[in-house]
């Protein structure tokens, strides 16, 4: 008896496999999408060249002053030059350990709830966290510890929109879940109230509180108090993010299903023991995404401070660009790395924030 | 038990629960809150009163009716330096409106191009929409506004040697410089005639639908209403003899007279809001088309209905639910980030009324809360106008 022997499977044709195929497909589908195609590749083929050429290949990478700058391209000089106030401000440079220092902390503080045991996570991770913005201010500023004594004054450059920014999003946390409790209560005086606050420092521009904060709130306080500028730039900070934060949480609440504060109600537990043990988890579970997204609008706002003349990164770029050591026109340069470090930053975030989001999702939809 | 003993012991039991009762509490709470705010604003008022006279601040908006005594870069309305602080207020307001109705305008372009885009068959256009919207999303606005500001506009050429399209429109370091469309008697027919066809293309919408209602036949509303908005102004230009003419902008010793002007400053800031703004509306709309289930689509070929038609009925209509409110709050920030105008002078509400009338006067707390106040209306007013969008929109359930 004869075996049967089946011929080798044909390979596919040539037409709709490989990569002859996926170009037919995806590039040159229809005549319009070849013809939108062609443009598309011709404009990358005028301006990839000549910027590749601006940013590398004819670009001054070495010196230390602008006269390192000869060729047509990129003077990169200009950005390692003043990478130090870029990073730290005029922060003296003798004590940039810590700065560095308190970076590594906050990361350590962030990373806590992963790395403690499970039943520490909230009896340490949660005060640390809630401890750092006061213990990093007092560390940086010196004097509590001892240490050489560095007036607000000096702080600046890109680490300081990452305190602000973290130190801000920290305080606004438990401010914000009030905000939120405090509109969803029955009680209709602090249901107002509530509303009243949210509302307000999410309608205004924050470039007007900011405003309020430097010229408004120095009235505020009694007579003869010097409030620190930074100190009221955070207070502003803190009640601008609290007011986006309660709406997220808002949202966060409203995933809830009933059925898990009946539970609570009949297992007896107080209002509090409901809120923080069982509703605060899954609200901040759920709605761990929208946090992390207005944290990334709170951190790309905090370049607004420099029109109240807050040395943060941009700030310090505009200062470095005016300077009369380097009036050669580096705009591009210095905007270009500044962008680049926020990107990388904001962009990353958004990379957690998708893959947290991505990890909840338990909808049965592809 | 007795009458008396259930009494007492009802009466007990109300005693021990009196600060067990939820109403009670609820009572106590907000009179405590009442209290401390009533203590915060007593001694914020009685500081600031305090801290006011003793730096010899005025109060009151008496400051609105004498003369400013600055000059502004751009005025919608006659403006000159013995007007009053009140129309300092008014000036600046019309440019806010200016900047945020063009970048809203352009923003919305740019991000329901982008948003479709994502969705394309193309892979480079598909490609093209992601990068766009993970670039400029992801950069500081104001960072994009200096950008724009600093680096694009201030490096192009000088005025003599500006770079010109068509011999009509210009573009140099001072700005851009486009034709003027100048009216001559008659024209007034021709801007009735446009706002008649307007009003007969209501009216024939109307009629169209109670006609498909009744009878189920369909009228072409869209091709016929363009043609009539577009067909009686021209006709009424043709009638009238075409009583239109450009006004070339002219280069005059340094720089160009006559057309409109348009400041580097604007151009930079709509720029930059348009393009940022553009990728937050270019994710809603992606979120917005996304939140259709494919079954829509499927079901509605399944009825036999053109490619066209589903887009139109089946698609954009849903699409537009979860979209809307999205524009709703993106438009909103736009209009509240168009306040970073002050970086670069642009003279906004901002930069004219909080920058330059608060140096000048002084009077911080009124001026602040009258641009707060100002934003506020603005954002309301966007709020109110999409919110009875999203009605039309909204999904309407079985009665």
């Amino acid at each position: 008896m004869k075996e049967f022997k089946p011929l080798p499977a044909r390979p596919a044709p040539i037409q709709t496999a490989g990569p002859i195929g996926w170009i037919r497909n995806n590039l040159f589908p229809t005549p319009l999408n070849s013809l939108v195609t062609l443009l598309i590749l011709a404009f990358l083929a005028t301006i990839i060249p000549d910027l590749v050429s601006w940013l590398f290949i004819d670009a001054d990478w070495e010196g230390e002053t602008q006269a390192a700058c000869t060729s047509e391209g990129a003077c990169w000089v200009f950005v390692s030059a003043w990478m130090q106030q870029f990073l730290y401000g005029s922060y003296p440079t003798d004590e940039i350990w810590r700065i560095n220092l308190a970076i590594l902390v906050l990361g350590a503080v962030i990373a806590a709830p992963y790395l403690l045991p499970k039943d520490l996570r909230n009896k340490v991770g949660v005060p640390l966290f809630l401890a750092f913005p006061f213990v990093g201010a007092a560390f940086l500023d010196g004097r509590l510890f001892g240490l050489e004594f560095v007036s607000t004054d000096y702080w600046g450059g890109f680490t300081l929109n990452i305190f602000l920014a973290s130190a801000s999003i920290i305080i606004a946390f438990p401010l914000s879940f009030l905000w939120a409790l405090g509109r969803r209560s029955d009680m209709p005086f602090t249901k107002s109230v509530c509303i009243v606050l949210i509302e307000f420092f999410r309608g205004v521009p924050v470039l007007a509180l900011f405003f309020m904060g430097s010229v408004m709130l120095p009235l505020f306080f009694p007579e003869g108090t010097n409030v620190d500028k930074l100190l009221r730039v955070w207070i502003v900070l803190i009640l601008f993010m609290s007011g986006y934060m309660a709406e997220v949480f808002r949202g966060g609440f409203a995933a809830i299903p009933q059925g898990q504060y009946e539970a609570a109600d009949s297992l007896g537990l107080s209002y509090w023991q409901k809120t923080l043990l069982i509703i605060l988890p899954q609200v901040i579970k759920v709605s761990m995404p929208n946090i992390l997204a207005t944290f990334i609008m709170l951190f790309k706002n905090t370049t607004f401070l420099l029109i109240i003349g807050i040395f943060e990164i941009l700030s310090t770029t505009q200062t470095a660009l005016s300077n009369s050591n380097w009036l050669g026109g580096h705009a591009a340069e210095g905007y270009l790395f500044v962008a680049l470090v926020f990107w990388v930053c904001c962009f990353g975030m958004s990379l957690i924030s998708a893959n947290i989001e991505r990890k909840l999702d338990t909808s049965h939809r592809s | 038990m007795s009458q008396e003993q259930r009494n007492q012991s009802q009466v007990a039991t109300a005693n021990r629960s009196f600060f067990n009762n939820p109403r009670n509490r609820a009572l106590i709470y907000q009179f405590l809150l009442l209290l401390g705010l009533g203590y915060f604003f007593y001694n914020i008022v009685s500081n600031t009163l305090a801290n006011m006279e003793a730096r010899g601040i005025k109060s009151g908006f008496d400051f609105l009716f004498t003369a400013s005594g600055f000059d502004i870069l751009m005025t919608l309305i006659p403006y000159d330096a013995t007007s009053t602080y009140g129309r300092t207020f008014v000036v600046g307001l019309l440019n806010t409106i200016l900047v945020s109705a063009v970048g809203i305008f352009f923003a919305t372009i740019i991000g329901f191009i982008m948003g479709v885009a994502y969705f394309s068959r193309n892979w480079l256009i598909n490609r093209l929409s992601i990068i766009y919207v993970e670039t400029f999303r992801n950069i500081p606005l104001l960072l994009q506004v200096f950008f724009w500001y600093f680096a694009v506009l201030a490096a192009l050429p000088s005025p003599r040697e500006s770079m010109s399209f068509g011999e009509s429109i210009f573009l140099n370091v001072r700005g851009l410089f486009l034709p003027e469309v100048v009216g001559e008697p008659g024209s007034n027919w021709v801007v009735f005639a446009f706002f008649a066809g307007l009003g007969i293309t209501w009216y024939i919408k109307k009629w169209a639908k109670k006609r498909q209602d009744e009878t189920g036949e369909q009228f072409p509303v869209l091709s016929t209403g363009l043609a009539i908005i577009l067909g009686l102004p021209l006709l009424a230009m043709l009638i009238t003899g075409i009583p239109f003419y450009l006004e070339y902008p002219e280069l005059k010793g340094f720089s160009f007279r006559g057309g409109v002007t348009v400041i580097p400053e604007l151009m930079a800031l709509t720029v930059a809001l348009s393009v940022y703004t553009g990728t937050f509306i270019a994710e809603a709309v992606r979120a917005g088309i996304q939140s259709v289930p494919h079954g829509q689509t499927e079901a509605a070929r399944s009825i036999g209905m053109k490619e066209r038609k589903i887009m139109s009925l089946i698609i954009v209509p849903q699409a537009m639910r979860v979209i809307v409110p999205l524009l709703n709050s993106e438009y909103q920030s736009l209009v509240k980030n168009s306040t970073l105008a002050t970086a670069i002078g642009y003279p906004d509400l901002f930069t004219v009324f909080v920058g330059t009338s608060l140096n000048q006067t002084g009077q911080a707390i009124e001026i602040v809360f009258m641009t707060m106040a100002v934003y506020f209306v603005i954002n309301m007013i966007i709020s109110f106008l999409m919110n009875r969008f999203n009605a039309s929109v909204a999904l309407v359930e079985r009665k």
